[in-house]
């Protein structure tokens, strides 16, 4: 399709564009970034040297009309779990890339001057790699303020705070969603990829798509027909209905199922459920405003929230379900507008809320700092920036600040925080986080079905985590959750030939066969795909009951070999 | 007899049982049909006011219901839904 790959050299200063090979048509986003990771970039190298390759790539299907498809996968060595690892996100640089034709920038090396900013620039007439000294330190919000009178209208932006240029392991990487402020509210924030982009002295990344049109499929009637019937479908739907105000309208389920972790996970249910649940911030949206919004051109899901403050003003987006559970109940700060404004914080500084509410909380359990103490904790978030020993220890997660504190309680998996999703009632998502390559990501695979039984933990971690690859593969949001059946569909028409719901399966296999091959070359071995101490001897639940208790050897089948498709896999949604 | 479908999140009862098939008039009796055979089920679903969890929507045959009185008949399917995701 005449497609480009852009290659950023950051030590020579330079960027030049290549053609995009034809049989990577279907290589996109996570797939394309293990990929290029896999061949390119040397598993034991350090994630902060000039050796590892930072990888911006957005899906098969981003840019076009195809309902919710515009994410962009981050992807690099990860500072926090040693391993491969990609984050995504929405807002609209994936589109604005793909729009132009670039299905991917790939950043190598590192400038001779660490004090050093710069800024890749994109536009139809081509890339450049600018000195951006001027933005050196600024807060996310600040900086895209500033890059909004700087550049066009139409551009996005692809950026850090300061705790990606302080290369701490928490640090994300902020996308401009799709709104007129192109507020930098959507995170790529998992795995420290924010400190990769900073270590290369990289601040942002403008796209100036202008007006470019949604890229043409090979069947466009074809392609408009199942966009718009899959619309309808989705929106006449249960799935439209049941998200309606977005995932803090899971805090409620997830307390329930002893899933929403208080006190650094020491219980399951936290007695603030209520003031922290997501029916509390819809209600504020009929006196100070704010609502759902999409975060991403052409969004049909509009799971996204936006918050107000008591004045009507604009606090943060999107307040979801992990950053409540993280920074809330695991920190027992029982109200979601303090959550808030520790959410607008992270997206400030440029750090995963999963994180640092997983790092916060090991800190108030070792007794450095209070339960519930939510100005205490909003201190420690601006620490990170001013770059005190406490806000950097902090900044570099949960195993950085439990070590630190020599505290036992770490639930981290490959060195990452565990999210929400609690592996002791959800033993299958427990074996996603041993087995991903991703360490504890619930988007890795979630399986949210705390009555499967034993035997199928393994095949049902394993098909997640496969059906989740390949759609993170394509632009597609989790929360769309389409099929792979659906994906195929998509892409068939996208192509303009056939292409089997058994070929987007292989795509999400092959991902994941990357990523295994990477880490294995980084040093991982078995004895790594395991949950600490702390969650297979400390229960949640009725009389603590509930512990991770899955067999090594069950664990080892989730990635030992591929299953045959069980009876529900081609049925599967997505769910992340 | 009507069947009632399970969302995945609320299977705990039921141990991963997504259908079951039950006797039953009306939506609550099919649901407390469920729960006799199932005890635990009952009380993921409705609070102590006996009104369905305002986090979960109920469906009788794909159409969301309100009241859980309205009737059921032979072949009906009943729908228990709950949302779940990260962000």
């Amino acid at each position: 399709m005449g497609d480009k790959l852009i290659r950023v050299d950051m030590t020579n200063l330079t960027a030049t564009v290549e053609d995009y090979p034809e049989d990577w048509n279907l290589l996109g986003g996570r797939a394309l970034s293990a990929r290029i990771l896999l061949q390119e970039c040397d598993p034991e190298c350090d994630p902060l040297g000039p050796d590892n390759v930072l990888v911006m790539a957005p899906g098969v299907l981003s840019g076009t009309m195809a309902p919710t498809s515009g994410r962009i996968s981050i992807g690099g060595k990860s500072p926090l779990t040693g391993g491969i690892k990609e984050a995504n996100a929405g807002g609209n640089p994936g589109q604005d890339l793909m729009k132009l034709g670039y299905r991917g920038i790939v950043v190598k090396g590192q400038p001779a001057d660490p004090e050093k900013r710069y800024a890749v620039e994109v536009r139809k007439t081509g890339i450049e790699v600018v000195e951006a000294d001027d933005t050196k330190g600024m807060w996310n919000y600040a900086l895209i303020e500033k890059l909004g009178d700087t550049y066009g209208k139409t551009a996005s932006f692809i950026s850090i705070g300061p705790a990606g240029e302080m290369r701490l392991s928490g640090a994300s990487v902020a996308c401009t969603d799709a709104d007129q402020e192109r507020r930098p509210a959507r995170q790529a924030a998992r795995g420290g990829l924010g400190a990769v982009m900073g270590s290369k002295g990289l601040k942002y990344v403008m796209i100036d798509a202008e007006k470019a049109p949604v890229r043409k499929p090979a069947d466009l009637k074809a392609f408009a027909g199942l966009t718009k019937s899959y619309t309808k479908e989705f929106r006449d739907g249960p799935k439209a209905n049941v998200f309606k105000f977005g995932t803090s309208s899971v805090v409620p389920v997830a307390n329930i199922l002893n899933t929403f972790p208080y006190k650094n996970r020491t219980e399951g249910q936290s007695p603030d459920v209520d003031t922290l649940s997501g029916a509390r911030i819809v209600e504020s949206f009929e006196t100070r405003g704010g609502g759902m919004h999409n975060c991403m051109t052409g969004c049909i899901v509009q799971c996204s929230n936006i918050v107000h403050d008591k004045d009507g003003n604009y606090k943060t987006s999107a307040l979801e379900f992990e950053t409540l559970t993280l920074l809330g109940a695991n920190c027992a700060i029982a109200s979601w507008e303090d959550v808030a404004d520790l959410d607008r914080l992270c997206d400030e500084i440029g750090v995963d809320t999963i994180e640092m509410g997983a790092a916060i909380a090991v800190y108030m359990d070792s007794g450095g700092l209070e339960w519930g103490d939510a100005e205490g904790a909003k201190r420690i978030l601006k620490e990170i920036a001013e770059g005190t020993e406490l806000g950097t220890a902090i900044g570099n997660g949960a195993l950085s600040i439990g070590k630190k504190r020599g505290h036992k309680r770490i639930p981290v998996a490959k060195g990452q925080a565990l999210p929400a999703w609690d592996p002791r009632p959800l033993k299958a998502t427990g074996i996603t986080y041993c087995t991903s390559p991703m360490g504890g990501d619930h988007t890795a695979g979630l399986i949210v079905n705390p009555g499967l039984p034993p035997e199928q933990f393994a095949q049902a971690s394993q098909e997640s985590q496969l059906i989740n690859a390949a759609c993170d593969s394509s632009g597609f949001c989790q929360f769309l959750q389409p099929t792979l059946p659906e994906i195929a569909d998509f892409y068939s028409q996208y192509c303009g030939e056939a292409v089997t719901k058994e070929q987007v399966a292989d795509i999400g296999w092959q991902c994941l066969q990357d990523e295994w091959a990477f880490n294995e070359r980084a040093g991982f071995t078995a004895a790594d795909d395991d949950l600490p101490e702390c969650i297979r001897e400390e229960g949640v639940g009725p009389g603590g009951a509930l512990k991770f208790d899955v067999a090594a050897d069950v664990i080892a089948q989730a990635k030992a070999s591929r299953f045959s498709p069980s009876d529900t896999f081609w049925d599967t949604k997505v769910t992340g | 007899m009507p069947k009632v479908s399970v969302s995945p999140p609320l299977r705990g009862p039921t141990r991963g049982e997504a259908v079951v098939e039950v006797a039953g008039a009306s939506v609550r009796a099919c649901l407390e049909a469920v729960d006799a055979l199932h005890p635990g089920f009952l009380a993921l679903v409705v609070g102590p006011d006996g009104a369905v969890h305002n986090f979960l929507k109920v469906f009788l045959n794909g159409e969301q219901v309100e009241s859980l009185d309205g009737s059921v008949a032979e072949g009906d399917e009943v729908e228990v839904m709950a949302a779940v995701g990260g962000g």
